[in-house]
């Protein structure tokens, strides 16, 4: 099975291609960027060959490929790949807006080619067992959620993290679908209302929000807090993280997904090493096994699309000062 | 020159504040509850009188320390004005704001010194952190989480659960939080928040306040955790830096579960000197002229608007604009 990667924007493509060399039966053709300079940074850094555009590495032939360019771009992409018949697996969030994430839905399943949204938190063991939990009522009933997803400045590797056009938006763009994906997945129902406050103390310089605070509604009438701030200092240990808590009638739990890790003091820095299961590459094999017919696809293009109207109706939400319905 | 302190209750608070006040030097010597079992047992270790009536012990005491039930706080505090006698108070200072407001231009008028024990603000990790918010360490405050997570309190005659005597969860104990929040971020602009209250607990609240200087603060209030746990944490991120609390207590071990759990939950601590004796030994200072109130009385009725703003976004659904800054 051959695959690629389209764009190279996002930060995730750094370790999809090594997740990809690594997942069985599948050969890593290489990468589409239209932007030459990265591209060509990329392609040596990843001993792999380059394509100046996505009809090249299509042409190329791939059975699939993981979309890693900036957010407004996936929905073009996606066209083309659909049109070829290629399988897409693509980054989070699906679109900046709803109608672009209905579209790449949309085209996906009129071509008849799988859609995968890059939620590789879905794969993460720790939640599982949390999912696992809620299924088995082990803390009785759910009442409330508390998650956080914080992380540093992502625009060290790309500004358009931080470009309103580009990405969307800011951190809610950037960080409340993971999360969003996960409340989804374990109380299985969806959310109906959402409430955000958002503010641009950290980082001043980026001219978008940087910390947001989202409470989530959901039809059964648990609710959720999603704290999705860039609030981790350049310095801090590693990226971020993402922590969630269930509340239920009978008890708690705390998912901590990124504490399998070691503290390391070395070379003046102090830095956390994570030695827990790879999710991207669990995320990755699945999807493999999605393309060969093994089994359905275990997060879809509608879960993406889900996690994204969240994102968007907070923005409208933060807007207005007041809860709004999703 | 020694205190003579009269204390109203004679409760959890009461006997804690007790042993406060022996701490710092001054002496119990009056103690008045209504209905209450215990008094007569508190009296006879403090070596204290039990009053017949509560003129009669303001007549014979330098300081009232009022320990009663939240809605019993405003009479006591009014007659205590009116007689000319220093008031301590327990938080809230009141079960509304309006009454909250009313003790504080009372005794203002009455020129008496109102204290209020929001005794988080005397634990080391609460004031420590709010020392490096102070000195400029983290820079603007932009996001801070607090956490305040129990069980069901049972108090004297279970008034806990009397939402018209206590204010349930969010005035109870949300308000240490909100107090917090305002001391490190600022006046509260707008509220939201819910709670879950599922039948035999107290409630469980995620509130979402914004600051005046943007800052946002996600403060967690609940009684409905399985019983005998109770967990704080703390976290502040600011635009040149991030703070947050280590979690694990220096002493820890492993034996079998007791089940000698304590009717009204206290926090643990391991420290050399407890947080309300280091509270009563501030509020005697004060009294001595020897130091300011670390705790304004305008704080602490604005504590209590905060908390009515967040019981009202509960009741209305909707977020809540506060009135005036204080
Ligand atoms: N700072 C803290 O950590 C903390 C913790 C718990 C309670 N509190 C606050 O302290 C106050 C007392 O709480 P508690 O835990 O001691 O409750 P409690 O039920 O243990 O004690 C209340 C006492 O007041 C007496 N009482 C009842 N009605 C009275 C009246 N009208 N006049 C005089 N006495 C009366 C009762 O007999 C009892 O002795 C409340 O306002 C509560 O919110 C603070």
């Amino acid at each position: 099975m051959r695959a690629g990667i389209f764009g190279v924007g996002h930060v995730h493509s750094e370790s999809y291609v090594e997740n990809l060399r690594a997942a069985r039966g599948v050969e890593f053709v290489g990468a589409a960027e239209t932007d030459r300079f990265m591209l060509a940074d990329w392609t040596k850094r990843h001993h792999a060959f380059g394509y100046a555009s996505d009809d090249e590495l299509i042409a190329a032939g791939v059975d699939f490929g993981i979309v890693c360019s900036p957010t407004n771009a996936h929905l073009p992409t996606v066209e083309r790949m659909a049109a070829a018949g290629v399988h897409v697996l693509c980054e989070k969030p699906l679109a900046t807006n709803v109608d672009d994430a209905q579209r790449i839905v949309d085209v996906c399943a009129a071509a008849g080619v799988h859609l995968m949204t890059a939620f590789p938190m879905r794969f993460s063991p720790s939640l599982a067992t949390g999912a696992e939990w809620i299924r088995e009522g082990r803390i009785g009933e759910v009442l409330a959620i508390t998650g956080t997803n914080r992380g540093h400045l992502p625009t060290g590797y790309a500004p358009w993290f931080a470009d309103l056009k580009l990405a969307g938006g800011g951190a809610v763009m950037d960080h409340t679908v993971h999360l969003a994906d996960v409340m989804r997945w374990w109380l299985g129902n969806e959310p109906d209302e959402v409430y955000a406050e958002t503010n641009r103390i950290l980082h001043p310089e980026v001219a978008v929000e940087t910390g947001g605070l989202v409470t989530v509604g959901f039809e059964s009438g648990v609710f959720a807090t999603i704290d999705c701030s860039w609030s981790r200092p350049d310095n801090y240990p590693t990226w971020g993280g993402l922590e969630i808590e269930a509340v239920g009638t009978e008890g708690v739990f705390t998912v901590d997904a990124f504490a399998q890790r070691f503290d390391v003091w070395s070379n003046g820095q102090t830095s956390w090493v994570d030695w827990g299961s790879d999710t991207n590459q669990l995320m990755i094999d699945h999807f493999v096994g999605a393309v060969r017919g093994d089994h359905p696809v275990a997060v879809t293009g509608f879960d993406g699309l889900r996690a994204t109207e969240v994102a968007l109706a907070a923005y409208r939400s933060a807007e207005r000062g007041q809860p709004v319905v999703v | 020159m020694t205190l003579r302190v009269g204390i109203v209750g004679a409760g959890n608070m009461a006997a804690t504040h007790a042993a406060g006040w022996n701490e710092a030097g001054d002496r119990v010597t009056h103690i008045l509850a209504t209905g209450s079992t215990r008094a007569g047992s508190l009296a006879a270790d403090l070596g204290a009188e039990l009053s017949d009536s509560y003129e009669e012990l303001l007549a014979a005491v330098d300081v009232v320390d009022i320990c009663s039930p939240t809605d019993t706080h405003l009479g006591y505090v009014e007659v205590a004005a009116a007689s000319g006698v220093s008031v301590v108070c327990e938080k809230p200072l009141g079960r509304t704001a309006k009454e909250a407001q009313e003790a504080v231009a009372i005794c203002e008028a009455a020129g008496v010194l109102l204290l209020v024990a929001h005794v988080v603000r005397f634990f080391p990790e609460y004031s420590v952190a709010r020392d490096r918010v102070v000195a400029g360490e983290l820079g603007d405050v932009a996001t801070v989480r607090l956490d305040r997570s129990t069980y069901f309190p049972v108090g004297d005659g279970s008034w806990f659960g009397d939402h018209e005597r206590s204010g349930g969860v969010v005035l109870d104990l949300m308000i240490h939080d909100v107090d917090y929040a305002r001391w490190v971020a600022g006046d509260v602009e707008r509220v939201y928040a819910r709670r879950a209250e599922p039948t035999g607990s107290g409630g469980h609240v995620l509130a979402t306040l914004r600051h005046r200087g943007g800052a946002l603060s996600h403060v967690q209030g609940s009684w409905a955790f399985p019983e005998g746990s109770f967990r704080t944490s703390l976290e502040i991120a600011g635009s040149e830096g991030l703070l947050t609390l280590h979690a694990s207590e220096p002493f820890s071990a492993l034996v079998p579960e007791s089940d000698d759990v304590s009717a009204v939950p206290q926090p643990p601590t391991t420290l050399a000197e407890s947080p309300y004796v280091t509270q009563m030994k501030h509020f005697s200072a004060v009294l001595h002229g020897l130091a300011d109130p670390i705790v304004s009385a305008t704080d602490a009725a604005a504590a209590v608007e905060v908390c009515e703003a967040i019981l009202q976004s509960i009741d209305t659904c909707q977020a809540v604009t506060l009135g005036g800054a204080s």
